[in-house]
C-alpha cells in the first residue's frame, strides 16, 4: 500500500477553497495538488478556458485573479482562496459577446479556437491596462500567449478593432458583419466563432458524462524491445481501479493503418518507439490512473535498434516488421523519358543533397477523447480525429463488431494540422468503455502527445538536374530517402505525395524520382499539411536557386522559364487545362517588389538588390513598454 | 506531477518557520511558476514534497525600501513590481529593463526576484541585473524564539546552475542592493522569441559619469546565460573605469568578453552576440547618462 511518505491517489489530502468565480461565491472541497485550473476546469465545470501544455508557455489557460491575469496551470489552488477569479466563460457577464469577442468574430481571429479563450482573457488584459495601447503594446500583451493556426494578424486586427471601438474612434457598428451581395472575396465571419470566442464550444477534454472513468497510459520507455513478462496485478489491485487493458482484451483484428495495417493498439509483444502504448488504465481519477500506471511491472528484452533509414535498408539491420524486408514500407517512383540521356545532353549539371528534419505538429490541443456505450450496444467515441470514417471502419475490425455498432464523433479539432488523421488511442478508448460499461476519459499531456503522436518525414533528398544554358531543365533527378518511423501510418501517401509534386510546377522532359519510406525505431512520421511536398519542393525550390546562380540568372526568371503552361501534361500525366503558376509567380514578384538579379549579387559584381526592407516590412521586435519609452529616441 | 501533504499559506516569517519545522523537507514557494513545470516528465517528474510553504503572502516579503543609498527589497517582491513600484523605478530603473524581457507580463506578476535567484539558473533574467547592482541576499533563520540573518554578496551565494549557499530551514528574505538613481541602465537579451523565452545571452549595464570632464566614474556590466553562473566582466570595467569612453575603448572592452562563454552549446554564436551585447549596452546605459557615443561601424564579413 501507499508509503506513508508518498500520495496515495485514491485519498488524496484535500483543502477548502472559498473563492469567487464569475462573480458567484463558491466554496468547494478538493485535492490539495489541484492547480487553479484543475479547480476551474475539473471543479467547477467551467470549461472555457483550456489546458494547453501545463506549463505556462501557451496561455489558453489565462484567467484574470483579482483583476490580474496569470496562467492558471501555474498557480496552485491556494492561490485564489479568499480571492475573485475571472474565467473566459463570463467574460461578457451574461450580456452576450463583449467588445473584444465581438471584434474576434468580425476579424476572423479564430480559427481552431483551442487559443482564443486566452487571447480573449489577453487582449481584455492589454485593453484594461492601456486603453490606447499601441499595435506594439497589443502584441507585447499577447506575448505570453501562443497560436498555432492564424499567424497572429487577424488577431492584433480584431484588438486593434477593439480597441477603436472601445474608445470610440469607430462605430459599434463596425462590429456587425459588413452587408454584401456575395460571400466571394469578401470577409465574412465564421460560424462557429462566437463559441469559440466566448469558450462555449466544448473540445474533448472539455466533455464530461456522468459516472465517467479517467484512461491513462502506459508507454514504452525503449525504442525497440521484446515485451518478456507484463504484469498488470498490482495495477489491477489498486482500489479505484476498474480494469487494466493490454492487446489480450483486443476482441477483433488487432491491426489498423490508413494504408498498411501494422499497428497494434497497444505493443502486442514488441515495442518498436519510445512512447509506444503498452496498457492502459482505466480508473475512477485520472490521478489514480496515473499511479497505477506506475504500478504495472514490464520486463523488457532490449532490442538492437535502427535509427537511420539509409542504415534500415541495410542487410544488417533490425527488422521491424516481418512483412518488410529491408524495412522497406513504400518505394514510390516517377520515370518520364530518358533522365541519363537528358544530364548528358545538359550544358550544365549541378548536384547537391537537401535534408529535412521531424517536425511536430504542436497543435494547441492535446489529443483527448471520450468514449461511452449506447443502451443498445453501440460504443461511441468522440475526438478530435480528422478521419472519423476510416477510425470507425478499423475500429469495427479492432474491436470485432459490426460497423453499425461503433460509432465515431469528430469533438471540436483544436488544430490538427494532419496530426489527428493517424488513429493513436481511439481503440484503448473503444475498449475501455466496452469493458466498463462507463464513460471513459482520456486526455494526453503535451508532453504525452510529443512523445507518441506522429511527426513529419524526415527526408534526405540527392538531387541531380541537368539545364541549357539559356535556363531550360532538361532532367531532374531526385532519390528521397525518408525515415518513415515504428510504424506505416500515412507513409505510403506521404512518400506518393512527395513524389508527384516533388518536382514542381515545371515543364521537364525527363523526370526521375524515387520517393522511399522507410520503418526505423523512431517516432512514427505521418500526415502533416503539404503531405510530403513540403520536403521535396523545399529541395527543388533551393536547387533551382543553386542553379539560377551558377547560370548567372534572375532565379524568378529561371522560374518562369520553365513553370508549366496552360494545356501542360504533369510529370504524372495528368492533363491540366489551365496553369495559374506564372500569373501567381508574377503577383508574388509584385507584391515582394521583387528586384530582379542573380542570387549574391556583390560575388558577381553587381550592386547590392534593393527590395529588402521596403514598406510592409515586419520590424524587429520592440524594446519593451512605458519606462522604455523615453529610449526610442536614443536607440 | 507535484504532490504535497500540505500547503502552508505563511502569513508572517514566524508561521513560514513553523511550517518548515513542522514538515521537514518542505518546500519554499513564492510565485510557483517554475516549480510546477518542474515537477513535470522531463524536468522531475513526479514530485511529492512533506509541504508547500508559500512565503508569497508575507508583508515583510514584499516591501521595499530606501536606505542610505542602498534599497532593501522583499524577496516576494514580483517581477511586474519591477515595472511600476515608484522606489524601485526611481532607483533601480535597470530592474524595470529587464523586467519587460522577462517570460510575459502574466509570469511575471506571479514570479519573484528572490524565486528567481534562489532558482539560481544560468539563464535566469534577473541575476545579471542584480550583480550590477551589488546586490547582497538576505538569509533568515530560526535562532530560539528570535529570528538570525546573514547577508552574503550575490556572487558567492550562487554556487552553480540551480545551486545555491540556502540554507536547510532557510529563508531568502530580502535583497540589499544599490540604489542607482543616477545610473544609465541597459538590459539585453535574446532567445528565439520576444516572450517566454529562456536567454540565450543576457546582459545588464549600469554607467555613471562624472559630474564633469565625462569620464566613466562607475561602469558594471553582468553578463549571463553563457556559463554556469552569471557574472561580472572585472576586466572589461577597469579597462573603462575612469576614462572617457570612445568608440574604440568601448569596442576593446567589449571584445574582452568573448572569452568568457563557457557554454556547453553554441559558443560561437554567443561570443559574436555577446560581444554586440557589451558594446550596444554601454552606448545605450551612456546615452541615458546624456552622452552620445557612435558604435564603430560592424565588421562586415561577406561569405
Amino acid at each position: 500500500m501507499p508509503d506513508p511518505s508518498g500520495f496515495d491517489p485514491a485519498q488524496p489530502p484535500t483543502t477548502r477553497i472559498a473563492t469567487t468565480v464569475n462573480g458567484r461565491r463558491v466554496a468547494r472541497t478538493v485535492p490539495l495538488h489541484y492547480r487553479v485550473i484543475d479547480f476551474v476546469r475539473e471543479e467547477l465545470k467551467l470549461t472555457g478556458n483550456k489546458e494547453g501544455c501545463g506549463a505556462g508557455e501557451c496561455g489558453t489557460c489565462s484567467m484574470f485573479v483579482d483583476g490580474t491575469l496569470i496562467k492558471s496551470c501555474l498557480a496552485p489552488v491556494q492561490k485564489i482562496h479568499g480571492k475573485t477569479v475571472e474565467t473566459v466563460d463570463d467574460l461578457d457577464a451574461d450580456k452576450g459577446m463583449t467588445v473584444i469577442q465581438r471584434a474576434f468574430h468580425k476579424c476572423g481571429a479564430s480559427q481552431c479556437g483551442y487559443c482564443i479563450p486566452g487571447m480573449v482573457m489577453a487582449a481584455t488584459a492589454t485593453l484594461r491596462k492601456r486603453p490606447e495601447a499601441s499595435l506594439d503594446e497589443i502584441k507585447e500583451g499577447l506575448g505570453g500567449n501562443i497560436c498555432r493556426c492564424t499567424g497572429y494578424q487577424k488577431i492584433l486586427d480584431a484588438v486593434a478593432m477593439a480597441r477603436d471601438v472601445l474608445n470610440g474612434a469607430r462605430p459599434q457598428a463596425d462590429l456587425d458583419e459588413a452587408a454584401t451581395d456575395s460571400f466571394i472575396g469578401s470577409r465574412t465571419r465564421r460560424l462557429d466563432a462566437p463559441a469559440k470566442v466566448t469558450g462555449a464550444i466544448k473540445y474533448a477534454a472539455d466533455l464530461w458524462m456522468p459516472n465517467m472513468l479517467h484512461m491513462q497510459v502506459l508507454r514504452s520507455p525503449h525504442p525497440h524491445a521484446r515485451i518478456q513478462r507484463l504484469d498488470v496485478g498490482e495495477a489491477r489491485a489498486m482500489p479505484g481501479v476498474e480494469c487494466v487493458l493490454t492487446c489480450d482484451d483486443v476482441p477483433g483484428v488487432d491491426n489498423f493503418g490508413v494504408f498498411i495495417e501494422d499497428q497494434p493498439i497497444m505493443a502486442r509483444g514488441v515495442v518498436r518507439y519510445v512512447g509506444e502504448g503498452i496498457a492502459a488504465v482505466v480508473a475512477e481519477t485520472a490521478d489514480i490512473a496515473r499511479e497505477a500506471v506506475k504500478r504495472i511491472r514490464v520486463t523488457y528484452d532490449i532490442l538492437p535498434g535502427v535509427f537511420d533509414p539509409v542504415e534500415a535498408m541495410t542487410e544488417s539491420a533490425p527488422q521491424l516488421h516481418g512483412f518488410a524486408p529491408g524495412n522497406l514500407c513504400k518505394h514510390t517512383r516517377i520515370r518520364k523519358g530518358d533522365v541519363d540521356a537528358g544530364l548528358r545532353a545538359a550544358d550544365l549539371v549541378v548536384q547537391e543533397t537537401y535534408r529535412t528534419s521531424a517536425l511536430e505538429h504542436a497543435y494547441l490541443e492535446p489529443e483527448a477523447g471520450l468514449a461511452y456505450l449506447e443502451p443498445d450496444g453501440c460504443v461511441t467515441v468522440m475526438s478530435p480525429s480528422q478521419n472519423i470514417p476510416h477510425h470507425r471502419h478499423m475500429l469495427a475490425r479492432i474491436l470485432g463488431r459490426p460497423i453499425n455498432k461503433v460509432r465515431m464523433i469528430m469533438s471540436t479539432v483544436g488544430g490538427g494540422f494532419g496530426g489527428k488523421e493517424d488513429m493513436l488511442y481511439q481503440g484503448m478508448l473503444a475498449l475501455a468503455a466496452i469493458r466498463t460499461r462507463r464513460p471513459v476519459r482520456y486526455v494526453f499531456t503535451r508532453e504525452e502527445s510529443i512523445a507518441a503522436s506522429a511527426k513529419r518525414h524526415p527526408f534526405s533528398i540527392d538531387y541531380t538536374m541537368g539545364l541549357t544554358r539559356g535556363g531550360l531543365i532538361v532532367a531532374t533527378r531526385m532519390v528521397m530517402v525518408s525515415d518513415g518511423g515504428a510504424y506505416a501510418m500515412s507513409t505510403p501517401g506521404v512518400m506518393n505525395k512527395s513524389a508527384i509534386l516533388g518536382p514542381g510546377p515545371y515543364a521537364i522532359p525527363n523526370v526521375w524520382v524515387d520517393a522511399i519510406g522507410v520503418y526505423t525505431n523512431n517516432t512514427p512520421s505521418g500526415a502533416f499539411r503539404a503531405f510530403g511536398a513540403f520536403q521535396s519542393e523545399f529541395a527543388t525550390e533551393s536547387h533551382l536557386d543553386l542553379c539560377a546562380e551558377r547560370l548567372g540568372m534572375d532565379p524568378a526568371q529561371l522560374r518562369r522559364l520553365n513553370l508549366m503552361q496552360d494545356g501542360a501534361t504533369t510529370h504524372t500525366r495528368q492533363q491540366l487545362d489551365r496553369v495559374a503558376a506564372t500569373a501567381c509567380l508574377d503577383a508574388a514578384l509584385a507584391a515582394a517588389r521583387w528586384d530582379p538579379g542573380v542570387p549574391h549579387r556583390e560575388a558577381h559584381g553587381e550592386p547590392a538588390r534593393v527590395d529588402l526592407g521596403g514598406p510592409g516590412t515586419r520590424a524587429p521586435c520592440t524594446l519593451g513598454l512605458g519606462t522604455m519609452a523615453t529610449d526610442k529616441e536614443t536607440t | 506531477m507535484l504532490t504535497f501533504d500540505r500547503y502552508v499559506t505563511a502569513a508572517t516569517l514566524d508561521e513560514a518557520f513553523d511550517a518548515l519545522d513542522a514538515s521537514p523537507g518542505a518546500r519554499l514557494v513564492a510565485g510557483a511558476t517554475d516549480l510546477l513545470p518542474w515537477a513535470r516528465e522531463g524536468r522531475a517528474g513526479d514530485v511529492h514534497l512533506p509541504a508547500l510553504v508559500d512565503v508569497g503572502a508575507i508583508p515583510a516579503l514584499t516591501a521595499v525600501t530606501a536606505e542610505d543609498g542602498r534599497l532593501r527589497i522583499g524577496a516576494a517582491t514580483t517581477i511586474a513590481a519591477c515595472e511600476r513600484h515608484p522606489l524601485l523605478l526611481r532607483d533601480a530603473g535597470l530592474l524595470a529593463r529587464c523586467a519587460v524581457w522577462f517570460a510575459d507580463d502574466q509570469i511575471r506578476e506571479q514570479a519573484t526576484l528572490g524565486g528567481n535567484l534562489v532558482n539560481a539558473s544560468p539563464a535566469g533574467d534577473m541575476l545579471p541585473a542584480m550583480l550590477a547592482m551589488n546586490a547582497q541576499v538576505v538569509l533568515a533563520r530560526r535562532d530560539g524564539a528570535g529570528t538570525q540573518e546573514r547577508a552574503m554578496p550575490l556572487a558567492d551565494f550562487i554556487t552553480g546552475p540551480g545551486r545555491t549557499r540556502l540554507g536547510a530551514n532557510e529563508i531568502l528574505v530580502r535583497i540589499d542592493c544599490d540604489a542607482v538613481p543616477g545610473h544609465g541602465g541597459a538590459f539585453e537579451k535574446v532567445g528565439h522569441r520576444r516572450s517566454l523565452v529562456i536567454s540565450t545571452v543576457c546582459l545588464a549595464v549600469l554607467a555613471r559619469l562624472a559630474p564633469a570632464g565625462g569620464t566613466l566614474a562607475d561602469v558594471r556590466i553582468a553578463i549571463g546565460a553563457v556559463g554556469p553562473v552569471p557574472e561580472r566582466l572585472g576586466d572589461a570595467e577597469a579597462a573603462l573605469r575612469g576614462q572617457r569612453p570612445t568608440p574604440a575603448s568601448i569596442r576593446e572592452a567589449a571584445e574582452l568578453a568573448a572569452d568568457r562563454v563557457r557554454s556547453r552549446s553554441r559558443q560561437a554564436y554567443r561570443r559574436e552576440v555577446l560581444v554586440n551585447f557589451v558594446e550596444r549596452g554601454l552606448v545605450a546605459a551612456l546615452a541615458q547618462c546624456g552622452l552620445a557615443v557612435q558604435r564603430l561601424p560592424k565588421e562586415t564579413v561577406h561569405a
